[in-house]
């Protein structure tokens, strides 16, 4: 039914000649350098300048550059045109009537298609020779973009809009939606649109786009400052006088009769822009990875917002630092980081969830980069949970160690304090039974230190006072050296001793005075403490803690790591924001120069427009002149 | 009418509570201030709506606190319990399948509605129509069906 006719376009680079290799600048755009003679050019060198297109010193990668999936959506290269041309010509010849087949076939060229696909983004000199500014900046990445539109009969908000790369898709501006597939609910109404089509092109009529009828919006005048009116929207597509009438159900394929100037016909219309699909990344072909709805909605957003006011100042940068997210941290870090912090701020583990959150601002949680490397705030509950449950286990071991040194000690105190000889432990006791040491606190039920160990103590420490003082000192000397130098060198103090010698009743013995001059003599006689780590036990202890610290530090550096990329990335945007905007006023600039009507303008248009079929370069070239 | 004890010769509450005790202090003012919201210009069916959500959430609070974390001791939980922290009822369908997130109590009292039927918060999203919001009448509850 429908016959290829489109001719090969020049748009195939040729190879460069030996010594040149190609390089990126870091403006993004590519150029030639050859190391033999030092010698660098953005004009890609060539045995023959005649079949270079007409961006020739635009960025445009070899053919063989595709985007890489991995890399970030915007730092991707963006397809090139000329390669979407060799795509298009490699394209098998089967019928695409059949939307079936179509959308078959698409999925297929799909994946290559991809990274343009939603690209309606750039102002899209891609095709464009452009005027001597345009050369003297870095090129534009050549985007796919709206270029004709046409109202489905029957169907009523959906419009089919054909992109400037002869693909399609369909669009519903009530919903605003849009989708490269054709939806089931409208497919008949877009064959028979394709029919009407074509008979209109046997019978020479003029094509769809010309036709009333199939605008169901009044056409606005073609003026750049109407189409950025976002709300007012739909532009009538009228002097679309190209050549993609025929293109089937998907943008494979590109039939048309004159062939070389549908790269060049942006000259003629340069104000297509329809502040169409915003949204479309969203319902595009499930082919698509999430770099490439990620570039999309980058790129619609732009658009949406260039749309708005070109010199707005404050661009929107959210949906872009959505993008940067590639995570360098793996999944169990994010989740050690965010424990960190927790323990970090002392948040009481006890809190509820909802408290953490309440008080975030208060404590400091939402300001620490930590508190993002989670991203869900489900994530954030189950590891806060976890969190809290292992603190407050580690909190009750703590206490419960605590407690188990600590009803000697001021027992013992007290002993030494009002124990006499002249008391049996049962007067004792009466008259002190309103001490606290001397009562089971609740604090110590579960200890098994009760009345019996009291008694015990208490027998052994009235038998002690009868010894002589020189026997009580030789016992506490030797309760001293039984201390292992680690807890008791000449650091320590009187004040300070390790518990090993205060629950020991041999401490109590002598008379408090003379007991703490004669453990200061014998500190002062003691050597310093060894070198931290001789202690087989505790070495152990310090290789945990090191390793901790290590994979502590580890994921500090990661997430660092992180921040500076996000950083970097978020640089780069605001850079190649600065520079499409920039790119974007350039073009307006150029649209009023175009839209200043002298008395030969159409004139002019005319000869333009014979023009387009000479070759591109000469084309430029004399508009450069 | 039993006698009021005062502070002095009142038992001490068990060991542990004094760890979780500011939280039960800010619940306990956040009850208060929602008693004390004038509710003329809400509908009357929403009036209750903070209450019931504040004390849901008191409830989960020590729920968790006992049974997933086993940060509190039995008897903590039974005094916190007696004196009315959490709702021990509530509590007790949490364990059964199928009501983990219970919102209230109200929401299964099928006797109540007119079609004998739990409230609309019990119905799993799944089932709901594609993007139907709902927001249940008795203590405005957004759904707690298990498996959501």
């Amino acid at each position: 039914m429908l016959r290829s006719t489109y001719k090969p376009s020049p748009g195939a680079l040729p190879p460069l000649p030996p010594g040149w290799t190609e390089h990126k600048a870091p403006t993004g755009h590519t150029y030639y350098y050859n190391a033999a003679t030092k010698e660098s050019t953005y004009k890609r060198p060539g045995v023959t300048p005649t079949p270079t297109p007409p961006a020739a010193a635009s960025p445009f990668g070899p053919p063989s550059v595709s985007p890489v999936p991995g890399a970030h959506p915007l730092a991707a290269a963006p397809m090139n045109p000329s390669m979407s041309y060799l795509q298009h010509q490699t394209v098998p010849s089967i019928n695409l009537s059949d939307p079936h087949v179509a959308n078959a076939f698409m999925a297929q060229y799909a994946q290559q298609n991809q990274p343009q696909s939603g690209g309606r983004g750039g102002f899209g000199a891609g095709g464009r020779g452009g005027n001597q500014q345009q050369q003297q900046r870095p090129r534009p990445q050549p985007t796919d973009k709206p270029k004709a539109k046409v109202a489905i009969l029957g169907c009523e908000p959906w419009f089919l809009v054909y992109t400037k790369y002869g693909r399609r898709f369909a669009y519903n501006p009530v919903k605003n939606a849009s989708y490269w597939r054709i939806p089931e609910k409208i497919l008949p109404a877009v064959i028979e649109l394709d029919k009407e089509r074509i008979r209109r092109k046997a019978a020479g009529e003029p094509p769809l786009e010309e036709d009333p009828k199939y605008q169901s919006h009044e056409k606005e005048e073609e003026k750049k400052v109407e189409a950025k009116e976002a709300g007012s929207g739909q532009q009538g597509g009228q002097e679309e006088t190209h050549d993609y009438d025929s293109s089937e159900y998907e943008e494979v394929e590109v039939t048309d009769d004159e062939g070389a100037d549908h790269h060049d016909d942006d000259p003629e219309h340069p104000s297509k822009r329809q502040p169409t699909t915003t949204e479309d990344g969203n319902q595009g072909p499930i082919e698509f990875t999430e770099d490439d709805f990620a570039a999309q909605l980058a790129m619609m957003e732009g658009e949406g917002d260039d749309c708005m006011d070109v010199d707005d100042p404050e661009y929107d940068f959210a949906a872009q630092e959505e993008n940067v997210d590639e995570e360098p941290l793996s999944d169990t870090d994010a989740r050690l980081l965010f424990r960190d912090l927790l323990s970090d701020l002392r948040i009481n583990p006890y809190s509820p969830f909802q408290k953490l959150i309440d008080e975030g601002d208060k404590t400091g949680v939402f300001s620490d980069p930590r508190y993002t490397v989670l991203t869900s705030m489900r994530a954030r509950r189950e590891v806060y949970d976890e969190w809290s449950r292992e603190a407050i286990q580690a909190l009750k071991e703590a206490r419960a160690k605590e407690e188990k040194k600590d009803p000697r000690i001021p027992y013992l105190a007290f002993l030494q304090e009002h124990a006499s000889p002249k008391l049996y432990w049962a007067e004792f006791k009466r008259k002190h039974r309103k001490e606290d040491v001397m009562k089971d606190s609740p604090a110590h039920h579960h200890r098994t230190f009760n009345d019996k160990e009291r008694e015990k103590l208490y027998r052994e420490h009235i038998n002690r006072l009868k010894l002589p003082q020189s026997q009580l000192k030789s016992d506490l000397k030797k309760l001293l050296e039984s201390v292992p130098l680690r807890q008791l060198n000449n650091r320590s103090s009187v004040a300070s001793l390790p518990s090993q010698i205060l629950t020991d009743i041999r401490y109590i013995s002598l008379d408090a005075k003379t007991r703490d001059e004669f453990i200061e003599g014998y500190i002062q006689g003691l050597v310093p403490p060894p070198e931290a780590g001789n202690d087989a036990g505790g070495e152990e202890e310090d290789e945990v803690l090191r390793k901790a610290r290590e994979e502590r530090r580890k994921r500090e550096k990661a997430l660092e790591e992180r921040e500076r990329r996000v950083g970097e990335e978020k640089r780069r945007q605001e850079k190649k924001l600065a520079f499409e905007r920039a790119r974007l006023r350039e073009e307006e600039r150029e649209l009023q120069r175009a839209m200043v009507v002298d008395k030969k303008g159409l004139q002019s248009q005319l000869a333009v427009e014979g023009k387009t079929e000479v070759p591109a370069p000469k084309e430029e070239g004399e508009k450069a002149e | 009418m039993p006698a009021i004890r005062p502070a002095s010769k009142r038992k001490p509450p068990p060991e542990g509570f004094a760890d979780i005790e500011e939280d039960l202090l800010i619940f306990a003012n956040k009850m208060k201030d929602a008693q004390n919201t004038p509710t003329d210009n809400i509908p009357k069916h929403q009036a209750k709506w903070p209450i019931f959500q504040i004390s849901h959430q008191r409830s989960r609070y020590i729920y968790e606190l006992y049974y997933e974390k086993e940060a509190i001791s039995k008897q903590l939980y039974e005094w916190l319990l007696k004196n009315g922290y959490a709702d021990a009822m509530l509590i007790a369908k949490w364990k059964k399948n199928g009501y983990e997130k219970l919102c209230c109590l109200r929401c299964i009292q099928t006797k109540e509605t007119n079609f004998n039927s739990t409230c609309i918060c019990r119905v799993p999203k799944a089932e709901l129509k594609e993007g139907q919001d709902v927001q249940c009448v008795s203590c405005g509850c957004r759904g707690c069906a298990t498996g959501d």
